[in-house]
C-alpha cells in the first residue's frame, strides 16, 4: 500500500462502524465511510464499499437496524442506527480491544534483553 | 442465539434476493453520487470526480458479490459447483456409491411402503365432514373394568334424549338381507340405523333424499342403496327413488342413492344398503326396539361444538349410571360409558400394531444410515488429500462442510428415489398381505403425500449419515495429509466407525428378537389345537326368511341337512348360527336354581345353536352323554349341553349332565324361556384364532329353537371341500330358488383370515429383521476389511516380528467379537426393555422369551463373526515383506 497508509484489520471495521453509530447517532453509509475518515486523518486505506459489507454482518447480528431516510443530495439513501444488543456489544467489542491492545502495547515495549 | 438470527436473516435474504440486489444498488448508486459531489466541491471536473468516487468506493461488482453471497444461505452458482462436483465424486466409485445408493433405497423403500399404510389408515381423516369431532359411543362396566360394550336400543334412546354434548347420536349395527325380484336372489349386507346418519356424517345422498325422522316408527320401511348396488342390480337407472324393493320378503320404499365413495361403518366397506331402526320394532312391548336387556348396539356420536372428548364422556358415564340405578335387572353390567376418538375407537390395536411396524422400520432405516455413514468415513479418508488441498488453495471449513454435505444429501435423495421405486412395487404386496385385516388399508397407494415424506426422510438420513463425517475430516489435521507419505493416523473416525457397528448390532438384535417373537408366536396360533378338525371342511351361509319360513325352519333344515349328507363325498354335514372363525358370537345368560342370583347379575356363557351331528362334523369330542338329535323338538324335553370348561367354572367337582339351567333364549316374545336339561358335555373350542383361553360355552338345539335364523352350513368332505359348493347351490335351489348363498370358504380360509392379522405384522417385521441383520453384517464385514486394509502394515510388522498367522487372525475376530458383544449387550437390554409393547400381540409366548433372545444372539454372534472371518483371514495372509515395502 505504501504512502504511508494503514490496511484496515480484519474486523476492527465492525468496530468502528459501531462506535460511529454509537457516537453520532443515525448514518447512511456515506456518512459513516466520512466519519472514519475524518478521524482517521486520512491515516486508513479504506475502500469506501467495504463498510456496506460490515454493515450488512452488523445488521445480520441485529446490532443495527436500518431505515430509510433522504440524503443530503435529497435522494434516498439507508440510515442505520445501533441497537440496544449492538452497544452491549460494543461495550464488549471495546473492553476485548483495550485488552488486546494492552497486551500488545506492553509486548512491543519489550526491551532487548541479552 | 445470534447464530440463529444471523442464519435467519439469511434466510430472509435468500429469500428477498431480487429486492435486496435492487435495493442495494440504489443505496450505492446514492454513495457514490454524495462522493461525486464532495469530489466537485474540491474543484474536480465531473469526470475525474466521477472516475475518483469510483476509486474511492472500490469495486462495486465484486461486493455486489460478496453482499449477495454474504446475505443469503449460498448462492446458486455454487450450488451448481457443488451439485455438479458432486456428481464427479459419484462416479469416481461407482460401486462404493452404489453399495451406500443400495443400502439407503432398502431403508427408505420399507419405509415408504409403510408410511403409505399407516397415512391411508391413521393419519387420513375419515370421509365425513369434521371427522374430528365424530365419536363412538360405547357401554363400560366399572366394576368389571370393562369397555367397548354394545348397547340396548332403549338405552341408546335415553342416552339421545339425555345428553347435553352430541349434536347427533346414532345407533347402527349389521344386518343381512336378501333381495329378490333381481336376477337370481341376492344376499346383501346392511347397516340398520337411527334417521339422521346422514346428517351426523355431513354427506348427501347421490340421488334422492335421506332418512326423516318419522322413518323410525314401527312400520317404515326405507332403503337407502349403495352407488355399487344402483349400478349393478339397478342400471344406474335415476328413476328408481321412490320405488320398492323387496328384501327379506318385506317392501322397502327407495329414498336414495349414496355416492360411490361413501363408506358407512368405515371398517365395513361391503355395504349394499342402510334402513332405518323401524325394522327392529314391530310395535310391540317384545321388540328389539323396546328390550333393554338387548345389548347389540353401536353408537356413534357428533361432538356439538366446543365440547371436549372429556366432557362428553363425564355426560355420558353420568347417564349410564343414572339408568343402572334405574334399571338394575338389565344394566348392572353396563353401569357406565367411554367417549372415544371415533378413528381410534374403529382401529384399536391396530394402530399400536401399526405404530409398532412403523418404529420397526424406522430402525432399519437408522441401520442403513449407519452403513451408509461408515462407508462415507471410509471414503472421507480417502479424501483427506483432496480436501487438505481445497483448504491449502483457500476453501474455508465450511465450505468443505457444505461440499461433503451435498454429496451425502445427493446420495439420500438417489437412494430416495430408488427407495420410491421400491416402495411403488412392495406396497401392493404387502396390501395384499393385509388383506382385509386392517381397516382402511386398502386405500393405501404412494400418493404426493407419501412421495414427500420420502423426500424428507431421503434428505434428512443424508443430512444425518453426511453430517459427522462431513464435520470431522474437515475439522480434522488439514494439513499433514499433505506431507510426506500422507498417513496420519486418526483413530476417532476409526472409533466412531466402531460405536456404529455396535448401535447398528444393537437394532438389529433388537429388531430380530420383536421378529423372533412374532414368528413364535405365529407358529403358537397356527399349531394350536383349536378343539375342532378344520381339515376338509366347507362353510357357506343363507338365509330362511322369516316372512317364509316362520313356522317351517326347523322342519326345512332338518331335511336340507339329511339330503347333503347324501351327497356323494359329504361325510358328515350340520349347522350352527354362531360358527367358531366367523367373528360371530353372543353371551346369553342363564339361571341356576343352585345358585340363584338377582336377575341383572346372571351368569353368562358364550352360546351356540347347532343342528344335531355339529359336533362329529366339527370332531369335537363328547365325553359324556349324547349330541342332540332329530327327536329333540318343541315337544319334548327342553335340552342343552354344555363344554367342560362351562362344567369346570359352573358345576366344579360335580356331574353336569342332568343339571338343570333356564337360558335367556324363547322362541319369540309370547314364550318364556324354558328350563333345559344338560344331556351331553363337549370338548372345547376357540372360536376366534387369537383366543388365549377356551372360554366355558353351551350349545342349544337349533330345532327347538326354530325363532332363531340363520345357520351356517359346516359339511365335511373327503374331497376338496371347494369342490362341493356347485352340489350345494343345485340341492338349495331345488328346495327353494330364492334362498342365495353367501360367504362360502374352507374353514382354513376362515382361520387364515383371523390370523391375517398377525401374519402380516409377522412377515413384516420378519422381513425388516432379516434386512436389518443384512445391513448390520454387510456394514460389519465392510468396517472389518477397511480395518484390516489399513492396518496391512502393521499388521505385516507383527508378522515380521514373529507374530504367528493364527495370532493374526484371531486378533482380528477379537476386535469385531467386542463390537458384537457390547452391541448385543445393548440390544438384549433394548429388547427386554422393549418386549412389553409387544406384549398385546403375541400368543403362547411372553415377551421376553429367553429361547428367542438366545437364539438371535447365536445368529447375530454367529453370522457377525462370519462376516469378520473374510476380512480377518485376509489379515492373516498379509506378506510381511509386500506389506512393509508398500507404503
Amino acid at each position: 500500500m505504501g504512502e504511508g497508509k494503514s490496511e484496515v484489520l480484519q474486523g476492527t471495521l465492525d468496530l468502528m462502524v459501531l462506535k460511529t453509530l454509537y457516537a453520532m447517532g443515525p448514518q447512511h453509509g456515506f456518512g459513516i465511510a466520512r466519519r472514519i475518515e475524518q478521524v482517521s486523518e486520512g491515516v486508513l486505506d479504506l475502500n469506501e464499499g467495504t463498510v456496506y459489507t460490515a454493515l450488512l454482518r452488523l445488521q445480520q447480528q441485529g446490532w443495527i437496524a436500518s431505515k430509510w431516510g433522504t440524503s443530503e443530495n435529497n435522494r434516498r439513501a439507508r440510515f442505520y442506527s445501533i441497537t440496544k444488543q449492538g452497544a452491549k456489544q460494543l461495550q464488549r467489542e471495546t473492553e476485548n480491544w483495550e485488552r488486546v491492545a494492552g497486551v500488545m502495547d506492553r509486548v512491543l515495549r519489550l526491551e532487548r534483553q541479552r | 442465539m445470534s447464530k440463529i438470527r444471523t442464519l435467519w436473516s439469511k434466510v430472509k435474504g435468500q429469500a428477498l434476493q431480487a429486492r435486496e440486489d435492487e435495493a442495494f444498488d440504489e443505496e450505492v448508486r446514492e454513495h457514490i453520487a454524495l462522493l461525486e459531489r464532495r469530489y466537485q466541491a474540491q474543484g474536480m471536473s465531473a469526470h475525474e470526480a466521477s472516475k475518483a468516487a469510483l476509486r474511492q468506493f472500490g469495486n462495486v461488482t465484486f461486493l455486489k458479490e460478496k453482499q449477495r453471497e454474504q446475505r443469503g444461505v449460498l448462492s446458486l452458482a455454487e450450488w451448481g459447483r457443488d451439485v455438479r462436483f458432486g456428481m464427479r465424486m459419484l462416479t469416481k466409485r461407482p460401486a462404493l456409491n452404489a453399495a451406500m445408493i443400495l443400502a439407503l433405497a432398502l431403508g427408505i423403500g420399507a419405509n415408504t411402503t409403510v408410511f403409505s399404510v399407516v397415512d391411508a389408515v391413521l393419519l387420513r381423516p375419515l370421509p365425513y365432514a369434521h371427522p374430528e369431532r365424530l365419536v363412538e359411543v360405547q357401554s363400560a362396566d366399572e366394576m368389571a373394568g370393562f369397555e367397548g360394550g354394545s348397547v340396548s336400543y332403549p338405552d341408546f334412546f335415553d342416552w339421545r334424549a339425555q345428553n347435553h354434548s352430541f349434536d347427533h347420536l346414532v345407533s347402527y349395527h349389521d344386518a343381512s338381507l336378501t333381495l329378490t325380484g333381481v336376477q337370481g336372489a341376492l344376499h346383501l349386507n346392511g347397516e340398520v340405523v337411527s334417521w339422521d346418519l346422514l346428517p351426523l356424517l355431513g354427506v348427501s345422498p347421490e340421488l334422492g333424499r335421506g332418512f326423516r325422522p318419522e322413518e323410525e316408527k314401527a312400520g317404515a320401511r326405507v332403503v337407502l342403496l349403495s352407488h355399487a348396488l344402483w349400478a349393478s342390480q339397478f342400471g344406474s337407472e335415476r328413476s328408481i327413488v321412490g320405488q320398492t324393493i323387496h328384501l327379506s320378503g318385506d317392501a322397502y320404499t327407495i329414498a336414495g342413492v349414496m355416492p360411490a365413495t361413501f363408506q358407512f361403518p368405515v371398517d365395513a366397506p361391503q355395504i349394499s344398503f342402510w334402513t332405518t331402526l323401524a325394522v327392529d320394532n314391530n310395535g310391540t312391548t317384545q321388540a328389539q326396539t323396546a328390550n333393554r336387556g338387548d345389548h347389540e348396539m353401536s353408537v356413534i356420536g357428533r361432538l356439538k361444538p366446543g365440547v371436549t372428548l372429556a366432557q362428553a364422556d363425564a355426560d355420558m358415564t353420568a347417564i349410564a349410571a343414572r339408568l343402572a340405578k334405574q334399571y338394575p335387572d338389565t344394566n348392572i353390567r353396563h353401569n357406565s360409558a367411554r367417549v372415544e376418538g371415533e378413528l381410534r375407537a374403529k382401529l384399536g390395536d391396530t394402530r399400536t400394531l401399526l405404530l409398532l411396524i412403523l418404529g420397526a422400520v424406522g430402525l432399519v432405516l437408522l441401520i442403513a444410515c449407519g452403513n451408509v455413514g461408515n462407508l462415507l468415513l471410509v471414503r472421507a479418508r480417502e479424501r483427506e488429500r483432496e480436501l487438505a488441498m481445497r483448504a491449502a488453495l483457500g476453501a474455508n471449513r465450511a465450505r468443505l462442510v457444505r461440499q461433503l454435505l451435498v454429496e451425502s444429501v445427493m446420495i439420500g435423495v438417489l437412494g430416495g428415489a430408488a427407495g420410491c421405486a421400491l416402495a411403488f412395487l412392495s406396497t401392493p404386496a404387502v396390501l395384499r398381505l393385509i388383506g382385509d385385516s386392517v381397516p382402511r388399508a386398502v386405500d393405501a397407494g404412494v400418493n404426493l403425500p407419501v412421495l414427500g415424506f420420502a423426500l424428507a426422510i431421503s434428505v434428512l438420513s443424508g443430512l444425518m449419515f453426511g453430517l459427522v463425517p462431513a464435520i470431522t475430516s474437515a475439522r480434522g489435521d488439514l494439513l499433514s495429509p499433505l506431507k510426506e507419505g500422507g498417513r496420519s493416523d486418526t483413530g476417532g473416525q476409526h472409533q466412531l466407525g466402531s460405536v456404529v457397528i455396535a448401535g447398528q448390532v444393537a437394532l438389529g438384535i433388537l429388531l430380530t428378537a420383536s421378529a423372533g417373537l412374532l414368528v413364535t408366536s405365529f407358529i403358537h396360533l397356527t399349531h394350536t389345537n383349536q378343539g375342532f378338525n378344520p381339515d376338509h371342511v366347507l362353510t357357506l351361509l343363507f338365509e330362511t326368511p322369516e316372512s317364509r319360513y316362520a313356522n317351517t325352519r326347523a322342519e326345512f333344515y332338518r331335511e336340507y341337512f339329511e339330503k347333503l349328507r347324501a351327497l356323494p363325498g359329504v361325510q358328515s354335514a350340520a349347522g350352527s348360527i354362531l360358527l367358531p372363525m366367523t367373528d360371530n358370537s353372543a353371551h346369553v345368560s342363564f339361571e341356576n336354581p343352585e345358585h340363584p342370583l338377582p336377575k341383572g347379575q346372571l351368569e353368562s356363557a358364550m352360546v351356540d345353536l347347532v343342528s344335531p351331528g355339529y359336533f362329529q362334523t366339527m370332531e369335537m369330542p363328547l365325553f359324556a352323554g349324547r349330541d342332540f338329535s332329530d327327536s329333540d323338538t318343541l315337544q319334548s324335553q327342553q335340552v342343552m349341553i354344555v363344554n367342560q370348561a362351562f362344567a369346570a367354572k359352573f358345576f366344579p367337582g360335580e356331574v353336569a349332565l342332568g343339571k338343570k339351567l333356564k337360558p335367556g333364549f324363547s322362541n319369540g316374545p309370547s314364550q318364556p324361556p324354558a328350563w333345559r336339561t344338560i344331556v351331553g358335555v363337549v370338548g372345547n373350542i376357540r372360536t376366534v384364532a387369537t383366543q388365549r383361553e377356551t372360554d366355558p360355552m353351551y350349545y342349544l338345539p337349533a330345532s327347538q329353537l326354530p325363532g332363531a335364523c340363520c345357520m351356517y352350513t359346516v359339511a365335511r368332505t373327503s374331497m376338496d371341500p371347494l369342490a362341493l359348493e356347485p352340489e350345494v347351490r343345485s340341492l338349495l335351489a331345488s328346495m327353494d330358488p330364492d334362498i342365495p348363498i353367501s360367504d362360502v370358504r374352507t374353514m382354513h380360509d376362515r382361520i387364515g383370515l383371523e390370523l391375517a392379522q398377525p401374519r402380516f405384522a409377522m412377515v413384516l417385521l420378519a422381513a425388516f429383521a432379516g434386512l436389518a441383520l443384512v445391513l448390520t453384517l454387510v456394514g460389519l464385514y465392510g468396517i472389518m476389511a477397511y480395518s484390516v486394509a489399513r492396518r496391512t502394515r502393521e499388521i505385516g510388522v507383527r508378522l515380521a516380528l514373529g507374530a504367528t498367522r493364527p495370532m493374526v487372525l484371531q486378533m482380528v475376530l477379537r476386535q469385531a467379537a467386542v463390537l458384537i458383544l457390547i452391541g448385543s449387550g445393548l440390544g438384549i437390554a433394548g429388547a427386554l426393555a422393549s418386549g412389553s409393547m409387544l406384549r398385546a400381540f403375541l400368543y403362547g409366548t411372553g415377551a421376553r422369551n429367553p429361547v428367542v433372545l438366545a437364539s438371535v444372539w447365536v445368529l447375530v454372534g454367529v453370522t457377525g463373526l462370519l462376516a469378520a472371518y473374510l476380512p480377518a483371514r485376509k489379515a492373516m495372509r498379509v506378506d510381511p515383506s509386500m506389506a512393509l515395502r508398500c507404503e
